[in-house]
């Protein structure tokens, strides 16, 4: 099954705490093709600011990194800007928004994040990287 | 180098559509669907996925709150 990856999941893949085991298992599944695990280029736009901030310790080339693992990226396409446009009830930001639009211009109804604004959105099941039995189910899905 | 000969079969429909984004964009059929077979599948290679992946396990970045990530891009995309 595919699954959208966000921002946050690559980001602390390859930073100290908690999420790095689970997000890394992430990362490896969909490296070694055992998962379909997507993102698309405003998720990996993000991860960039991340790195270039300087603010999350030395993390240089995780954007160049996180594209060879998680390339083809999904377009951004009209569609998922006008379905972005229709998120609603929620106080998600652009960006988020964005994502949003994205998984539902390609069919896509699961997002791991560790995010919770991404939870309880209609069609959308967010799966948090420290649920281990979600992940487990997840990413025993297969790619 | 191209040295690998696929023969495939499309409809009257896909062959129509394929010729007229050829000729919209300059170049044959055979460079459109190359182009395509890129964007579908990716143009790194398995062993290439899996250095970037050993990149990423030898990082040691610091944690920030979802939050504060979130704040952070924010800024950087507004600048200083």
């Amino acid at each position: 099954m595919t699954f959208f990856v966000d921002a946050n999941v690559i980001v602390y893949a390859a930073t100290a705490s908690g999420y790095r085991d689970p997000c890394l298992r992430v990362l490896e599944a969909v490296a070694a093709g055992r998962a379909d695990g997507r993102t698309s280029p405003a998720v990996l736009e993000e991860v960039w600011y991340v790195e270039r901030s300087g603010r999350a310790g030395r993390v240089d080339g995780l954007a160049a990194r996180a594209y060879a693992i998680f390339t083809p990226l999904l377009p951004v396409t009209d569609e998922a800007f006008r379905l972005a446009l229709e998120v609603r009830g929620s106080g998600l930001g652009p960006a988020d928004r964005l994502h949003v639009g994205t998984c539902r211009s390609h069919g896509i109804d699961t997002v791991v994040s560790a995010d919770s604004g991404l939870g309880g959105l209609r069609g959308l099941r967010r799966v948090d990287p420290l649920d281990a039995t979600a992940l487990d189910r997840l990413l025993s899905e297969g790619g | 180098m191209y040295t690998e000969r696929l023969q495939i079969l499309v409809s009257p429909e896909q062959r129509r559509r394929l010729e007229a984004a050829a000729r919209r964009r300059g170049e044959s059929v055979s460079a459109l669907v190359r182009d395509a077979v890129e964007q579908h599948l990716g143009s790194v290679d398995p062993a290439d996925r899996l250095e970037a992946l050993e990149a990423v396990r030898g990082m040691r970045g610091r944690y920030l709150p979802v939050d504060e990530l979130e704040r952070l891009v924010e800024g950087e995309r507004t600048g200083p």
